[in-house]
Order: structure tokens, then C-alpha cells, then sequence
């Protein structure tokens, strides 16, 4: 196998790797800007330099020319490369800055040029903290700058286009912005314009920089250039954690982050995942998170003489036993493909322990939204899920006929909004609702309102349009139910960014719901009935165990990148 | 030291030939040099008789241009080939290929044919610098007048060789005339040059196999044709032999090009101009273009023009367009402006480039201002170590040479214009 001796050690290597990448993959720390592996390399950054040997070959017998030690003789390049775009060949030697000071010193100087135009502004730098310029400026660069002459002076604020703002004046100029829009996303709405030490990038002359991916320039930019117009200024990187989690405004589940500062969500960002989402997410995804923080519930609340009143958790799930147990086999239940497939189970398991009627869940498909990559026709993220628990589509029409016929005593709504997906006939019914935010237009008909934990406050399972499970985990904490507990103690802290300053665990803005593996439970054993789980993970245990679609979706087989279920 | 151009009092001119010759379409008996290449050689041995005449690249880096035909890659006739031609002329101090285009374009258009037929190319994209845009529409209307005679086009001459001319205008840059960044710019792109490699010859316009050679190099290839190999290499230094455009500009009595053999003293080049002007002393000679190191004058003795020859006195041969400088010009004054034309037009692709260069132009300008410090220099040389070498392109190269070179050679004249004390005894610390 064909090998390549990287500051004095051997490694071998197969195919053709760039050796940026390999380094990268091996964990040897080069310092780079532009190099992306998704997109061309332009090596212009010229930060990944490195010094690259290799053995001599004789011309005339095409032998490895041998030193007297019988080492092979080694040339050097006579000038120093850019590791991102130079692929590996047998035999080469290459010393990165750890064991060439010539390096070294190419490295820091191209910092210390590098950060004369900078404007060092990063105590107001949204990017501070976690800002590849810095961070290797620190590492790499010079002690201080030489420079004493007035920086130059570029625009400070250019909204580029609805979601993206630019700072012209932090601009490295990687291009891996105009990059994207050329290579991945194909819009073409970036380009660099001016020349020289004047240039940055903008949109031409005409165009708005309304791309529905636009926003991934912002976490590709390696300075604090592009920036969110939403989160601009908003939080401190380090005063936020990050929760590794899904997106649940698609049925794409694509990978990502949510920024955590006082239980509140701040932004959202991509998590790779070669599997789903590569590196990127669409706006629509990132801007979706609101609905964690606004208009949420301020309790349990059940109807008392014609009017909503608020009520404890026991007083709430002791009611809707009630109402249950009084309708007895006339009970319709809604399953919900924006709840996870664990809750789900357990609103079926709670309607075989009725006797009532599971009618399906209520679909959320947008024709002609989807553009077959990462956004989608449906627009829940769990279809799927009750898809391979063997829910169906309810019929809206139907369901509205049997209630008018009276057939219904109650209806048991997970995680809904049925009146919004069309059925009106609701006045002769109970209503039991578990439901995320006050803007759901059931609550005003609801017998029983049930707040239950979103997609970024509890644990579960959510299945994507191509069949993948992947777990979601609670990014914040919530009143009802212990987030560190949830996650089993020892996750407690997989924020990634983690300092005795972040704001984890405080008292502000907790919101009193619970997840639905809570509350059906809490509802079955007011009826007298059993439902035994310690948390989630054993409910997926469970359907993993028992139900063939779900083969292999433990909560410890999906990690993080979830896994790929069988077909059906 | 002798001349290594020989008896250049008698040499006969064959790129810009003498006015009475002008208005014949072609000055080698109509595109007599493509109907002798097209009927009597196969393209390899065009090729081969380029190489023997030991025709090196005018356009500065002087690599040998048959040589550079060699690396296409073996015809495959599902790939299409392209040859380019760099009329986009913009080092400063450079003004040959104009003087071509205005007074000679058909041997331009001879030679980019022959070439094409050497590299099998059926098309030859030829970019001009977008400021000369008088000089385009003469090439163009030119360029109808060859077609109209089928020296271009479908079956030239009855040949059965088919070859197009595509007249590209530039897009106003000096990073335009770098090779690879020339082809992105005829893309449509911005003008960044590529890396390399992959070189042209394996993916140049649109990707595909491309030769790209310099107009005047071109403008050489169709009197190599006519008079063989041995005519060509027999003209001048025999290292860098032909015909050479001196581009002679500066304090001289008569700027201009002047076409000689190759291998000219420059003292004699001066003569050529009739001295300088006002009879000042010579201070310095810059040999080939902005970018190449300055001579002092005391350095220029028995210098002749060729690449060997220019590199043991110091400097390089460039684009042969030699700037004289008298005794009153202050190197300081000079060198800042050199600096202002890099920070100008580098394109900004890569670090150390683009901020090096503005970089040095304030630390020249401070100097230049009277404002600079001794230190100030050694703090210029080492930028031009931080920026040499390091970038995608040569342009770096060639901003950090002048400042190199002519700070070394003429340190005294610039510490004369740096504050006489580092600190300003007036502003004590604090």
C-alpha cells in the first residue's frame, strides 16, 4: 500500500486523497480557510501551506534513487504547497508547521497579512468564540502586527438578501460563499466584486440574495462576513449551548444544532451528515425554531363550567380518564406526524386499552414545495414513523361525518391541530388536545389541554422520507419533566461548547409541559390501566423488537446519525 | 564585449517591417508561410521545425514554444483543442504586441494559423487588452479582410485545413494577461488565475487541451516557416535567438519599439534612442518590464538583451521593454509608483498578494512622503519574503522583485528620504 511520511511519521494511504483531507482525517491540524470538502479547491486562502518531498526517481532505470544509507533520496518542492490541493503520491515526505519552522513562519505570515485588512472587531463579532481566524490566529499567527497604516474600509452592513447580511470589512475573501451558490446550491446570486484588497463578495447588480439555501454561507464563512440577519447580534457564542438534534419542519430530518441561551432557542445550525443533509440546512429549517419559544402553553387546563381553567397534571389526566372511560368504545384517537414514533405507540397502545378508534394522522403536505433535495412536499417530520406503525392518512371528510352522526363521544388529539386541517364539526365531542402552542386552533374547543413538549424539548424517534430513524434530544429544559434525567444522567452535557458560564439549567422561560410518553401514561394509569416505561428509549426498545419496520431503531443503534430501517 | 546580435546596423526587419511594405496584406507574399507550412509539412514537423529555430515564448517567462506545442496531448477527435493567443498587453513599460496589431496584424493571424495547424486546432481564441479598443477594431476589420480571402476559415486556400480566429475583447485588467486567468476571463469568469497544475495543456479553455502563446511569439513563427530553422537561429544570441521588439522608453531622446536581433547591448539600445535626453547620465535601467529587477548603471556594461546574459547582471529579460531612468529620478518616487500599479491590480484571490501589496505601497509611499523610518525597509524586504513564492500566480513575484531589487540597489537613496531618528525627539514617551 502506497504511504506518506507526515512530520517524520508513516501513513499509508489508498486511492488518490488530497493531503488537506488526509491530514484532517488523521487528525493532524493544518490551518485552513477556503478548503471545503464539498466544494472545488481554489487555494487561495494560502494558509495550508506545507513544505512536500519526493523521493527521486532515477531517469534512466526509473529506480528510487537510494542515499548511501539505503534511504531514498528525497527532493523537495522548491516552494512550499497548499496541502489542500495537492494529492497524495507514493513515498512523499511532507512537514507541516509542527516540524518545519520554514512552516511555521510561512503560516504566520500569511496570518499576520491576513489581519492587516481584518478589523479585529470581535468583542461585537457574532462569530467570536467560534471563528476559524481566530482561533488560528491565536494558534498560528504572529504575536502582534506590524501594520501601521489606516485599515482599509469596506461596507458594514449590506443586507444581501432576506436572511444574510454582510460585513465587507471582516472578508477574507475564501470565495467559499460564491462557492456554495455556484457549486451546491446553483443559484449563482454571489459573486466577488472589485479587485484586489477592495473585494468582497455581493449579489449582481439586480439580483436579491433570495436563495432558499442562502443561509449556509453563514456558517461556511469562516469570519464573521456573512451573518444571520435573524441572530445578528443576539447572543454570544459561548453563552449558548448546542444540542445535537434533527430539523422537524421537513420530513427530510436533516441534522443540526439548536443554539440554547436561558431555555430559549437562538439559531439553528447544519450537523453534517453524509446520510441526509451533507453540511447543509434550508432557511425555511433554520427559521423554523420560533415555534419552541413563542406562544407556548402556560400549563394543563380543563373546562369547568364552559370555560378553559387551569389545573394540575393529576387533575388534567384524571379528567381526560374520565372522559375516556364514560365514552368507552365510542372514542376516536388522531395520531400525529409531528410527534414522535414512541408517543405515538402509546396513543395506540392507549386506544387497544379504550377500545377506541385510532383514525389515522392528519397529513401535512405542501404539493410542490419539496425541490427533491433537502426541503419537502410533507411538511411533518414523522409521516413516515406512523406510516410503518400501520397509521394511515386520516380522512378529514369522514371523520367530520361520523361526529356529526354522533358516533364519537371524544376525540384524543396528539400533538395536533385538527381543526386546522379542516375538521369543523367538533361541538358534540369532548376534546382531549395535547398540543405544542397556543396558536393551535383546537385549544379553544379543547375539554382537556394537554401542553406537551416540542421536538427540541423531549426524547424520541423520527423517521424521514427515506426511511432513516433518527432521535431527537432535548435541547432545553421544561418545567414538567427533568431534561438531565431524560437524558439518562451521563448526556447531560453534550453541548459541545460547554463553559461554567453557559446558562443550562436556569429558571428562565421554562415552559410547563411534558412529553407525551409522560402524559399517555399519566392518562392510562388514571384509568386503571398499565403502561410500564421508564422513558423512551425502552419504548423504542420495544417497537423495535415487535414491530418488523422498525428492526434495529434502538435509541443507542441511531446515536446520532439514526439509522436506516428496512424496507417496507 | 561584443554584441551577441551581431551586425544589427543591417538587420533587415521581419515583424514590423518598413513602411513601404505595409499595405500589402501579408508581408510574406500573402500568407505564403501557411501555404508552405500547410503543403509541404505535416503539423509535427511544424512543430519540429519551431523547436529547432529555438523560438522561446515573448511574453515574458521565455519558455521554448515548441516545446510548449509538444505537450498537447495525441489528437482525439472527440475533444475539442483550442489554441489562445495573449494579445492582452498591459506590463507596464510594455508596448510591442500594440505596435504588431497596428502594423502587421496579418503576420499575427499567419502565425496563429500555423500554429493551429501544428497543435491541430481547429479554433483560435484571440484576446486582446480591452483598453485597446481602436486597435480591436482594426484587428477585426483585419481579421473580415483574411476571411474574405479564405486565409481563415473553412478549407484554407484549398488546403482542406479548416481553422477559426475568434477576436475576444479583454476585460481591463492586468491580471487578465496572466495565462490561466486569461482563459477564465474568456470563460466569462472572474479573472482568478487557476492552479496549476492541471497546466493548459491538459485543461485550458472551457477544459479543454489549450495552447496559449504570446502575439508577438506568434508573430515569429510564419518567418521561421519561410526562412527555416537556421535563418531563425542564427539571428541574435543563440540562446534566445530571433528577432526581438525592444520597447524603448524613459528619459531618451526617441522612445519607441524598435524591432533587433535579440542579444542587443543595452548600451547600444540607448544609441538606438539617441541618448538621453538632454544629455543627463543614465542612474538605471529596468530590462524587461515593471517586474523585472532594476540595473544600476554602473551594472549595464557588455549587458546584452538575452535571458542569459540579463540573469548574471541581475535582472531577467522580461518582456524586453526597457525603461531608462537619468540621474535626477528619484528611485523612491519611482518605486512608489511600481508599487501603487500591484496594489492596483492584484486580483485579491490569495493573502498574501492582496494585502502585501497594498501593504508596500504605504510603507513606499511613507518613505517617499518623507515620513518612513530606516526599519520601514527591512520590514519591505520582509514582506517580500512573506510574499514570494506563495501565491497561485506569479503577480506576488512580480510586485516584491522591484521593491527587492531596488531597495538593494539603491538603499542609500532611500534612507536619505527616511526620518534621520527612529523616535522624533520632540515626541518623548509617554
Amino acid at each position: 500500500m502506497p504511504s506518506v511520511t507526515i512530520d517524520g511519521r508513516k501513513y499509508e494511504f489508498e486511492g488518490h486523497p488530497r493531503l488537506l483531507q488526509f491530514c484532517l482525517d488523521h487528525g493532524i491540524e493544518v490551518p485552513h480557510f477556503c478548503y471545503h470538502p464539498s466544494m472545488s479547491v481554489p487555494a487561495n486562502c494560502r494558509q495550508c501551506l506545507v513544505d512536500i518531498g519526493a523521493p527521486v526517481r532515477s531517469r534512466a532505470t526509473g529506480e528510487l534513487e537510494r542515499t548511501e544509507d539505503g534511504e531514498p533520496v528525497i527532493r523537495y518542492f522548491p516552494k512550499l504547497q497548499t496541502s489542500c490541493s495537492h494529492t497524495l503520491a507514493d513515498g512523499q515526505v511532507v512537514h507541516t508547521s509542527r516540524s518545519s519552522d520554514k512552516v511555521a513562519r510561512a503560516q504566520q505570515d500569511n496570518l499576520e497579512l491576513m489581519l492587516i485588512n481584518h478589523p479585529l472587531d470581535c468583542p461585537i463579532c457574532d462569530q467570536a468564540g467560534m471563528c476559524p481566524l481566530q482561533i488560528q490566529a491565536y494558534k498560528y499567527g504572529p504575536e502582534g502586527s506590524r501594520f501601521e497604516f489606516r485599515k482599509t474600509h469596506k461596507p458594514k452592513k449590506v443586507k444581501l438578501g432576506p436572511h444574510v447580511v454582510l460585513d465587507a470589512e471582516r472578508c477574507i475573501n475564501c470565495t467559499r460563499c460564491t462557492r456554495f451558490t455556484d457549486e451546491i446550491s446553483r443559484s449563482h446570486q454571489l459573486t466577488i466584486i472589485d479587485r484586489g484588497v477592495k473585494n468582497y463578495p455581493l449579489t449582481p447588480p439586480g439580483l436579491v440574495f433570495d436563495d432558499p439555501y442562502s443561509m449556509n454561507v453563514i456558517d461556511l464563512c469562516p469570519v464573521g462576513a456573512l451573518t444571520s440577519a435573524d441572530f445578528r447580534f443576539q447572543a454570544r457564542i459561548w453563552e449558548m449551548s448546542s444540542t445535537p438534534s434533527i430539523i422537524t419542519a421537513s420530513a427530510k430530518g436533516s441534522n443540526c444544532y439548536y443554539w440554547v441561551r436561558d431555555n430559549l432557542i437562538l439559531r439553528v445550525t447544519p450537523r453534517p451528515n453524509p446520510e441526509v443533509n451533507d453540511f447543509w440546512l434550508p432557511d425555511e429549517d433554520r427559521l423554523a425554531y420560533r415555534c419552541f419559544n413563542e406562544d407556548r402553553p402556560g400549563g394543563p387546563e380543563i373546562r369547568e363550567d364552559g370555560a378553559r381553567q387551569g389545573a394540575t397534571w393529576e387533575a388534567a389526566c384524571a379528567r381526560a380518564a374520565e372522559l375516556l372511560s364514560a365514552a368507552g368504545l365510542r372514542s376516536v384517537f388522531l395520531a400525529s406526524a409531528l410527534a414522535t414514533v414512541e408517543d405515538n405507540y402509546l396513543l395506540m397502545a392507549l386506544a387497544r386499552m379504550t377500545g377506541g378508534t385510532v383514525a389515522g394522522y392528519l397529513p401535512h403536505i405542501a404539493p410542490g414545495h419539496g425541490d427533491g433535495w433537502l426541503r419537502t412536499d410533507e411538511r411533518a417530520p414523522n409521516g413516515e414513523g406512523c406510516r410503518r406503525l400501520g397509521l394511515g392518512p386520516a380522512d378529514v371528510d369522514a371523520l367530520n361525518e361520523q361526529i356529526a352522526k354522533g358516533e364519537y363521544d371524544v376525540l384524543y388529539v396528539l400533538e395536533d391541530d385538527p381543526v386546522a386541517a379542516g375538521l369543523s364539526e367538533l361541538g358534540a365531542v369532548s376534546v382531549i388536545l395535547h398540543y405544542h402552542n397556543t396558536t393551535n386552533r383546537t385549544l379553544s374547543l379543547a375539554d382537556v389541554a394537554l401542553p406537551a413538549a416540542t421536538a427540541a424539548e423531549t426524547i424520541g424517534t423520527f423517521v424521514n422520507v427515506d426511511g432513516r430513524a433518527q432521535r431527537v434530544v432535548p435541547a432545553k429544559a421544561i418545567r414538567g419533566a427533568h431534561r438531565t434525567l431524560m437524558m439518562h444522567m451521563g448526556l447531560s452535557r453534550a453541548d459541545r461548547h460547554g463553559t461554567p458560564f453557559d446558562r443550562w439549567h436556569n429558571e428562565s422561560h421554562l415552559i410547563n409541559c411534558k412529553p407525551s410518553w409522560e402524559l399517555l401514561p399519566a392518562v392510562a394509569g388514571a384509568m386503571g390501566h398499565r403502561m410500564d416505561y421508564p422513558g423512551p428509549r425502552q419504548i423504542m426498545d420495544e417497537v423495535s423488537s415487535t414491530v418488523p419496520a422498525f428492526g434495529g431503531a434502538t435509541h443507542k443503534a441511531m446515536g446520532l446519525a439514526g439509522v436506516k430501517l428496512p424496507e417496507v | 564585449m561584443a554584441a551577441k546580435a551581431g551586425n544589427w546596423q543591417s538587420y533587415k526587419r521581419v515583424l514590423l517591417p518598413p513602411v513601404r511594405d505595409l499595405h500589402r496584406l501579408s508581408v510574406y507574399g500573402d500568407y505564403g508561410a501557411l501555404r508552405k507550412a500547410l503543403a509541404r509539412y505535416s503539423p509535427k514537423e511544424v512543430t519540429e521545425i519551431v523547436k529547432a529555430s529555438g523560438l522561446k515564448g515573448r511574453g515574458g517567462a521565455g519558455f521554448p514554444t515548441g516545446l510548449k506545442w509538444s505537450f498537447m496531448p495525441p489528437v482525439d477527435p472527440d475533444v475539442p483543442r483550442f489554441l489562445c493567443c495573449n494579445g492582452d498587453e498591459s506590463e507596464p513599460g510594455t508596448y510591442k504586441d500594440r505596435q504588431l496589431m497596428e502594423f502587421n496584424p496579418h503576420q499575427i493571424f499567419e502565425g496563429i494559423l500555423i500554429s493551429n495547424y501544428a497543435i491541430s486546432a481547429k479554433a483560435c481564441y484571440l484576446y486582446i487588452r480591452g483598453e485597446f479598443a481602436d486597435w480591436i477594431t482594426l484587428m477585426e476589420e483585419e481579421l473580415d479582410k483574411a476571411y474574405a480571402a479564405n486565409f481563415v476559415g473553412e478549407n484554407i486556400m484549398g488546403s482542406g485545413f479548416s481553422a477559426d480566429i475568434i477576436l475576444h475583447k479583454g476585460a481591463g485588467a492586468y491580471i487578465c494577461g496572466e495565462e490561466t486567468s486569461l482563459m477564465e476571463s474568456l470563460e466569462g469568469k472572474r479573472a482568478y488565475p487557476r492552479i496549476k497544475p492541471p497546466f493548459p495543456a491538459q485543461s485550458g479553455i472551457w477544459g479543454y487541451p489549450t495552447t496559449i502563446n504570446n502575439a508577438d511569439t506568434l508573430a515569429c513563427v510564419p518567418p521561421i516557416i519561410a526562412h527555416g530553422a537556421e535563418w531563425f537561429a542564427a539571428i541574435g544570441a543563440p540562446d534566445h535567438p530571433g528577432p526581438l521588439l525592444y520597447g524603448i522608453s524613459g528619459h531618451v531622446n526617441r522612445p519607441g519599439v524598435y524591432e533587433y536581433p535579440s542579444g542587443m547591448l543595452i548600451t547600444d539600445l540607448l544609441e538606438v534612442a539617441h541618448g538621453m535626453r538632454a544629455d543627463k547620465k543614465l542612474k538605471a535601467v529596468v530590462p524587461g518590464g515593471a517586474s523585472v529587477p532594476v540595473l544600476r548603471a554602473d551594472m549595464i556594461d557588455g549587458v546584452t538583451m538575452d535571458a542569459n546574459s540579463l540573469r548574471a547582471a541581475g535582472s531577467m529579460l522580461g518582456t524586453a521593454g526597457l525603461l531608462f531612468l537619468d540621474e535626477d529620478t528619484d528611485m523612491v518616487s519611482f518605486l512608489r509608483r511600481v508599487t501603487r500599479f500591484y496594489h492596483h491590480e492584484s486580483c485579491g484571490q490569495c493573502t498574501p498578494c492582496r494585502d502585501g501589496t497594498g501593504w508596500m505601497e504605504n510603507l513606499v509611499t511613507r518613505i517617499d512622503e518623507g515620513q518612513g523610518n530606516t526599519r520601514d525597509l527591512d520590514l519591505l524586504l520582509d514582506l517580500c519574503d512573506q510574499m514570494e513564492g506563495r501565491t497561485v500566480c506569479a503577480l506576488a513575484d512580480a510586485a516584491a522583485w522591484p521593491v527587492r531589487n531596488t531597495i538593494k540597489r539603491f538603499r542609500a537613496d532611500f534612507e536619505a528620504k527616511c526620518r534621520k531618528a527612529i523616535w522624533a525627539t520632540e515626541t518623548k514617551a509617554a
